[in-house]
């Protein structure tokens, strides 16, 4: 059985005194055995979200976020969690900020944290009360590249890596899985950090299009998500489109392998309200409000996630008060316009402010 | 309606001296905000030909709007190449990637970066603020290293809560002993002029000053003893009236970046 070297300045900063709370992140074997446990046979694994999320999420599991800030997020993945009411979650806020909702909703309460916040639109106060108040206890601490180098590592196939990220801050004293070590191949000083390779139980890719079997195309920056695909011990894949196999085989561009997939979800509209390449540009008023009033305080909070987590049956209830076929036709025309040539599209639109809401979210 | 004859803004002249780092052909490490502003301006006026990467993995796009975000499709729009977040970082450690910009909420007197708090306690800060995400890779992988914020005595301190990214940690040789490649910050920016560090403490030092700065004036805005360089302190270029101009219109023309926020 595994023993793990955890950082002990980090232990003691983080005040963690039962460190098997840290365990299932690293631990290999654990993994190992859940993959080789996996059907390996290419068989159909499509189910509904409901389905996924009630069968491969325990309370207690260790989730992984993926896409990139609001970029491909499965966030009505997330939100399904919390209608679930799933408890005592591990989350790992890398490389974006979702966990932030999950604790004030009670799922999650434990963090591995890389980043909070939503870029220019400021810092997420709601994670600031949610840690003030003890709601959630940090873990570890982490950079974007400290993250996915552990998960690269894992889909690698190596205990880890070494690096010069994080060396000499102090986020070396808040993470307990990061150890300074002598670089072993040279005998004048040279300090490196040894990056474990990082387990989680529980990966969710939302993705463009994926067969039945959970062959997964993704388009647009993948992020950590292949490797995170590879490490975690459960694959929930949800996609804009169940596709033939052919398909897929016709294609080229990143595909995660069918047989790291426990779970295939067809979820047209799983990354709303984010962006999605391909599909549809995001709601940035809903995000303006979700941030400029729903994290001010609970109160708000309560209100926000009542409307649009707890008062919606699904995305297509979601989309509909977005703006219905109108929001769709609008977020297309947008992302396109983006990655593509349509100089014409103008991208102005009604900012939310706490004194003007427009009510339109596109 | 944006007033375009008014005098140029602390945000719309700090992107202006930061755009002045970059040299044409060198390959741009961008991250959200103003360094963002700074590149594309670059780009349309002394510097056309320089090649932008992002940590969300767009290499080389070609812009168009603002993006909205470092995953926005802005970042990677008709990119030849979309990398992974792991690879895009170790350009940096690899020697690829020319200068990177990088903002802060505090920054000390040895070019450390706070992102992560207010206040020295992790467990109850006075504000938790957003943490590293790519801004540590950045600081301990760069060669060529540009900070950028506002200046205020509450900004430039001392020691900073939390050492987000190591500048030259304690001064001297510390950076490299405790394993860190690239040679450190290069310059701070802010609306009050550039600092440098002085080679052998790495104390930061006034490098330029914008016009209307003196050096006691911000000394004033600077909660550390600044070095004074010798000689006299030569003025930060002011932002010539066509390229403030092309700024408004053509770069930030909604002013998401360059508008200075009100109460």
């Amino acid at each position: 059985m595994a023993v793990f070297n955890y950082n002990k300045v980090a232990l003691e900063n983080l005040k963690i005194e039962d460190t098997s709370v840290l365990d299932r992140l690293v631990n290999f074997e654990s993994a190992l055995q859940a993959h080789k446990k996996k059907e390996h046979a290419k068989v159909d694994k499509r189910m509904t979200l409901k389905e996924a999320i009630a069968t491969f999420i325990s309370d207690g599991d260790v989730i992984s976020d993926s896409g990139f800030s609001y970029v491909r997020t499965p966030h009505q993945a997330h939100w399904e969690i919390m209608r679930q009411e799933k408890k005592n979650l591990q989350m790992i806020g890398a490389p974006n900020t979702n966990q932030s909702f999950m604790i004030f909703n009670n799922n999650v309460n434990l963090s591995h944290n890389s980043y909070a916040g939503v870029e220019m639109r400021g810092i997420d106060r709601n994670y600031d009360r949610m840690l003030k108040t003890g709601r959630t206890k940090i873990l570890s601490e982490w950079s974007h590249g400290g993250v996915a180098l552990g998960y690269k590592a894992a889909q690698l196939g190596t205990p880890g890596v070494f690096s010069k990220q994080m060396l000499g801050s102090d986020i070396m004293k808040y993470n307990p899985y990061l150890n300074v070590v002598q670089n072993p191949m040279r005998s004048d000083p040279d300090p490196v950090v040894f990056i474990p390779a990082l387990y989680p139980d529980v990966a969710i890719v939302h993705c463009q299009l994926a067969d039945k079997y959970g062959n997964a195309y993704i388009y647009g920056p993948t992020v950590n998500d292949v490797a995170a695909a590879a490490a975690a011990r459960k694959l929930i894949i949800t996609a804009e489109e169940i596709v033939p196999e052919s398909d897929i085989r016709n294609r080229q561009g990143t595909i995660i392998p069918f047989f790291y997939a426990d779970a295939v979800v067809e979820l047209p509209f799983g990354a709303v309200p984010g962006n999605m390449p391909g599909y549809y540009y995001w709601s940035r008023q809903w995000w303006e409000k979700l941030i400029r009033f729903g994290c001010v305080n609970d109160e708000n909070l309560k209100i926000f996630f009542d409307e649009w987590v707890y008062g919606v049956k699904d995305q297509f209830d979601f989309v509909n008060k977005l703006g219905g076929s109108r929001w769709i036709a609008e977020a297309r025309m947008q992302t396109k316009a983006a990655e593509g040539d349509h100089e014409d599209i103008d991208f102005s639109y009604e900012e939310y402010t706490r004194t003007h809401d427009s009510g339109l979210y596109y | 309606m944006k007033d375009l004859s008014a005098p140029a803004n602390p945000l719309e002249t700090l992107a202006y001296i930061l755009s002045k780092q970059i040299r044409d052909h060198q390959i741009v490490y961008i991250g959200t905000g103003i360094p963002m502003i700074a590149g594309i301006l670059a780009l349309k006026t002394h510097a056309p030909n320089i090649t932008m990467v992002y940590e969300s993995g767009g290499q080389d796009p070609i812009p168009r709007d603002l993006p909205w975000s470092v995953g926005c499709p802005f970042t990677w729009r008709k990119s030849p190449a979309v990398m992974e977040m792991s690879y895009s970082f170790a350009q940096c450690y690899n020697g690829y990637v020319d200068i990177a910009f990088l903002g802060f909420a505090q920054v000390d007197m040895y070019g450390n970066v706070n992102t992560h708090q207010i206040g020295k306690d992790v467990l109850h800060p006075t504000v938790r603020m957003t943490g590293s995400g790519g801004n540590n890779d950045l600081a301990s992988l760069s060669d060529n290293l540009i900070l950028v914020g506002v200046q205020t005595p509450d900004k430039f301190v001392e020691k900073v809560d939390f050492i987000t990214s190591v500048g030259y940690l304690t001064g001297g040789n510390s950076r490299k002993e405790a394993g860190l490649i690239g040679d450190g910050p290069k310059v701070v920016i802010s609306q009050c002029g550039e600092f440098d560090f002085e080679p052998v403490t790495k104390r930061m030092r006034v490098k330029t000053l914008a016009p209307g700065w003196t050096f006691d004036f911000t000394q004033q805005f600077t909660g550390f003893e600044l070095l004074k360089p010798e000689g006299e302190i030569p003025q930060t270029p002011l932002i010539p009236d066509d390229i403030l101009k092309l700024l408004r219109t053509e770069v930030d023309p909604r002013g998401v970046f360059t508008t200075m926020p009100t109460a």
